[in-house]
């Protein structure tokens, strides 16, 4: 068998190609479990702040904290592409972003529920914005899809800020996660 | 210096090959309609190669029902992965020596 230069070089550019496109489905089947686990939580969670707003406060503490231990398990379970690191790296971004909200929401700024409502999601948007220039544009996609919708409900949606919370930010990461995993 | 793979060389077999080394060997591997996506093969060619591969040992096949569908998944066996990177490795040498 007589292989060219030109031959192998092109046979290694499609070796290339092809183990690109796994990696990149990979990446995005782990995120889209991620994605879906975080809006099932978040419809969950505005669910319960609108039947009992007294507590709210307290329940999307707990249900954050169940958000990222769950993450950080599925994150174990896909380190194999990821790398060992990966998963403690996420949890590590997860933390900045959480003491960078905290500082401002609680601290800095002097934000209402309303604005509170907004801020949050809006944050952690930006990071799936970001991750977007490294990892995939849907990332992208979503980080700023969403981001608006969240921007229009808080302008126009009036008393049922909480429910076009409920169902654009929660539903939206599900339909996101979904459309990921298809990728 | 290493020998090219005859049974790898064939570009769709190449193309499997190295989509499922790409995963690891811990990977449940990939389905069929992914592999069918990643090479361009059509049902029937794609069908073919994974025999060709299956039978050099190369190749893991396994079939199950997944919500009453027929799901088949093709995993590189360890002897598959080394003789993907064998050849990856022979490829590579071709380019170096010019």
């Amino acid at each position: 068998m007589t292989i060219s230069p030109n031959e192998a070089g092109a046979m290694l550019a499609d070796v290339e190609a092809v183990v690109a496109r796994v990696k990149q489905s990979r990446i995005y089947r782990r995120a889209g479990e991620i994605t879906i686990l975080w809006g099932a939580i978040i419809v969950l969670g505005h669910l319960v702040a609108m039947a009992a707003p007294r507590w709210a406060l307290w329940e999307w503490r707990a249900a954050d904290l169940l958000g990222v231990v769950a993450t950080f398990v599925l994150m174990l379970r896909g380190r194999s592409l990821a790398g060992t690191l990966f998963p403690l790296r996420l949890l590590g971004a997860f933390a900045l972003f959480f003491v960078f909200g905290l500082a401002w929401s609680d601290l800095i700024g002097r934000f209402g529920p309303r604005e509170l409502d907004a801020f949050w999601p809006t944050l952690f948007l930006f990071g799936y914005a970001l991750a977007g220039l490294w990892f995939g544009a849907m990332f992208l996609a979503l980080g700023l899809g969403l981001s608006g919708l969240i921007l229009a409900g808080y302008f126009w949606s009036g008393e049922w800020f909480n429910l076009w919370l409920a169902i654009v930010n929660g539903g939206g990461f599900v339909l996101c996660g979904l459309w990921m995993r298809r990728a | 210096m290493n020998a090219p793979d005859e049974t790898i060389h064939q570009p769709v077999r190449l193309r499997i090959m190295a989509a499922l080394t790409a995963l690891s060997a811990r990977d449940e591997g990939l389905d069929f309609a992914r592999l069918k996506s990643l090479t361009g093969a059509t049902d029937g060619n794609l069908g073919a190669h994974i025999d060709h591969l299956a039978r050099a040992g190369y190749v893991e096949v396994s079939k199950a029902f997944v919500a009453r569908r027929p799901r088949t998944t093709v995993k590189a066996s360890s002897a598959g992965r080394a003789a993907f990177a064998r050849h990856v490795a022979f490829l590579r040498e071709i380019i170096a020596r010019t």
